[in-house]
């Protein structure tokens, strides 16, 4: 953990809160910190479900109603997904993707949760994230999201073509459903993911569909072929202990 | 493990590790969640389990013809056959199931009977057959298998009375009993119950007893997972499906059912065992 | 009688003589030695008052009485559990989310409504739990059940907490709670939306809030 970081810990999970026990007044929230520092949203995670974000000024955009609680003064704006501009509007209008993301501004901590789905935090540093739009919870503002073209797994799991990108320096804060395993794609290591259990991916990644995986049993049940994606070239993929319903994908 | 080569570097303080086809687990867990298979060979595997992999392998039914001498020696349980495939092949395969804690464990020259939805994977060293409880698997011989559990698996030694859809298994000790709590049963609720047939069955007035030596295995629900149908008695607690309608209604991870595709005889052929 | 935590979704209760716990009804997950379960509505002390109260809420969590002499293993649904220690003070928590507690807290519900007025009225229907919450008091373990595990916020003075009704748990200590609704929330989910609005909690003590916004 980043020194700082622990030293302005902004809340302390399963902090010892009984009465007459109760924590030193200001040692914890962005009121004592210094005036030098300077605005930018802090991503704590607590506990692998909740993420804390102390803002001091500064926006971040989070998936739609993820807040679970705040303290300070927090404003919310709500916003539409697929970047802004006409771009943002064009990829809308083609995705039909109804992405929802909200804007919250403020002073304080604000915790963001989603249907008990564990979070993963991903610092980006100019490179691009691919990540499906329902795996995204929260992105610090200097972040850029858009929509792209992905082709081949979006057919696979019949729910679009499109992905989300995040571009930028700054914090990403993904969810799935159970904790995420990273994987490292490297020069004759390439990797097969059940489309179902794609979170994201980084890096210099080239994907194809995979339809190569029979299951020929009796009576001809299952005879439809399983679909996997490959991922060739030197990157990372995200993927979670779980499958989502897809149509392909049924190992 | 060496840091983060390439731009992409999440793994800085508080991110997640990074794994590699090399520096990924053999025949261990990567997270509570997560078990990685060093493949050399054959592995039995539960239809839809397999979430990633690395190396060349490739995925058959069990009808598959080349694989009947291999199903023949391990796999005796024709109702659930559908429902597997046999992976072959060499590298490492990632294997998760909607999240719930998955756990591997070694049989040696034992027999560990376990429900068949929470079986996702084992070793053709083992033999696979049906149990004589509804709904449940035994496994017999030398080897390891994968199992998936909502929550830890808890280790109880008998005498115990567990409520049978939090029972993941048995192994050692005879088979359970059941066991009627009497005194619930003429109470409010079972009194209510037996007028009108309503609430169901629940825990707290039928349980399995066990005796004898041995390790039962509890998983923290009362919310079976979601399982395929395995052909036993329906309409009955502590069989597959047992009260499951009832509770079909409560949150959680009811009603995963995989969407079929067309022409797939689903269920009604795994009933009749063909 | 402190449960004892064996993993996050299962605990473990010594029952003996002489001493009761109270538990969800179907949480029992296994136990050993002479245990008897007994199914109960009004839930003991509580009494009609307590019957009437959930009436009047909606909230229908049969309780059943635990009594004998050995272990009782409890869990519910695969959620994760949280267990909370009393020290002669008040928790507030919502009944379908106590998984088991201690025979000796003193049960009583809560009339939401008296804290804050109309806008407490307004909270029971935001909360969907109704009017009335369960409180317990004394001193006494309880068990309580989160989606995907709890988060304990300190609540200090001139330090509110808002908290998502949907996410919100329990409280406990010397705790005011009100309805607010931050800037441009209301914007957000839509006018007159149930939704619109957050618990404020003002005083001193502390929240419990679960990873999720979904009700149990």
């Amino acid at each position: 953990m980043h020194p700082d970081r622990a030293a302005h810990d902004p809340s302390p999970a399963r902090a010892a809160a009984r009465p007459g026990d109760g924590p030193e007044e200001g040692a914890w929230y962005p009121c004592s910190w210094p005036d030098k520092f300077t605005p930018v949203a802090q991503f704590l995670l607590q506990g692998g479900k909740v993420l804390a974000v102390t803002l001091t000024g500064d926006a971040v955009q989070a998936k739609n109603g993820s807040m679970v609680a705040y303290d300070g003064q927090m404003a919310f704006k709500k916003m539409s997904g697929g970047g802004e501009g006409l771009r943002g509007m064009v990829t809308r209008r083609i995705t039909g993707e109804q992405l929802t993301v909200m804007e919250v501004k403020g002073q304080g901590t604000c915790y963001f949760a989603d249907r008990a789905a564990d979070i993963s935090l991903v610092r980006l540093s100019g490179e691009k994230l691919h990540v499906e739009a329902s795996n995204l919870l929260c992105t610090e503002a200097a972040l850029r999201t858009g929509t792209t073209f992905t082709g081949v797994r979006g057919a696979a799991q019949g729910s679009g073509l499109f992905t989300t990108t995040v571009e930028g320096s700054g914090q990403a804060a993904l969810i799935s459903d159970g904790p995420a395993v990273v994987l490292r794609v490297g020069q004759g290591t390439p990797l097969q993911v059940d489309p179902g259990a794609y979170v994201a991916h980084t890096g210099d990644l080239r994907q194809s569909f995979q339809s190569g995986v029979s299951f020929r049993t009796f009576m001809g049940e299952g005879s439809g072929e399983a679909f996997q994606v490959r991922f060739e070239g030197d990157g990372l993929v995200y993927v979670q202990p779980s499958e989502r319903n897809t149509l392909g994908g049924e190992i | 493990m060496s840091g983060p080569t390439g731009p992409s570097g999440p793994a800085g303080p508080g991110g997640p590790a990074v794994f590699d086809f090399h520096t990924l687990p053999s025949d261990d867990n990567v997270n509570p969640y997560t078990f990685c298979v060093d493949l050399h060979g054959q592995w039995f595997l539960q239809k839809g389990k397999m979430i990633a992999y690395f190396g060349q392998i490739s995925f058959n039914g069990i009808g598959h013809g080349p694989l009947d001498r291999l199903v023949s020696g391990s796999f005796h349980s024709p109702l659930h056959a559908s429902d597997w495939v046999v992976a072959e092949g060499q590298g490492k395969m990632l294997l998760a199931d909607r999240a719930f804690d998955v756990n591997s464990y070694d049989l040696e020259e034992g027999n560990l009977t376990i429900r068949s939805g929470n079986l996702l994977a084992f070793e053709p060293t083992l033999s696979l057959k049906q149990s004589i409880i509804p709904g449940f698997l035994t496994l017999i011989g030398t080897g390891k298998f994968v199992a998936a559990s909502n929550g830890q698996v808890h280790f109880v030694e008998p005498p115990v009375r567990v409520d049978p859809q939090a029972l993941v298994g048995w192994a050692d000790c005879p088979s359970p009993c059941h066991h009627y709590d009497h005194q619930y049963m003429r109470g409010v609720m079972g009194g209510v119950r037996a007028l009108t047939g309503l609430g169901g069955a629940s825990g707290e007035e039928h349980q399995f007893e066990f005796s004898g030596a041995g390790s039962v295995l509890i998983q923290s629900t009362e919310v079976l997972m979601p399982e395929q149908a395995t052909g036993g008695v329906p309409q009955q607690a502590g069989g597959p499906g047992g009260g499951q309608q009832g509770r079909s209604g409560q949150p959680g991870r009811t009603g995963g059912q995989t969407p079929r595709m067309p022409g797939q005889l689903g269920d009604l052929q795994r009933r009749f065992g063909l | 009688m402190p449960f004892h935590e064996i993993n996050s979704k299962l605990v473990e209760a010594r029952v003996v003589p002489g001493q009761r716990l109270f538990s969800q009804r179907g949480a029992m997950i296994a136990y050993r030695g002479e245990v008897s379960f007994t199914p109960n509505r009004a839930s003991g002390q509580g009494g009609v008052m307590s019957m009437i109260g959930r009436r009047v809420a909606g909230e229908a969590a049969p309780l059943m009485t635990v009594e004998g002499n050995g272990t009782v293993m409890f869990g519910h649904g695969g959620h994760h559990i949280q267990v909370v220690e009393l020290d002669g003070d008040t928790l507030c928590v919502e009944a379908d989310r106590l998984l088991a507690f201690d025979g000796s807290l003193e049960q009583g519900t809560m009339f939401m409504g008296s804290q804050g007025g109309v806008m407490g009225m307004v909270r029971g229907q935001v909360t969907g739990q109704g009017l009335f919450t369960t409180t317990l008091k004394g001193r006494g373990s309880v068990a309580v059940m989160a989606h995907g595990g709890v988060l304990e916020l300190p609540i200090t003075p001139g330090r509110p907490v808002h908290v998502d009704p949907q996410a919100y748990v329990a409280h406990h200590g010397d705790v005011r709670n009100k309805l607010s609704t931050a800037l441009g929330w209301r914007d957000m989910v839509g006018r007159g939306s149930g939704e619109a609005f957050q618990l404020e909690l003002s005083g001193d003590g502390a929240v419990f809030v679960q990873a999720s916004e979904e009700k149990l």
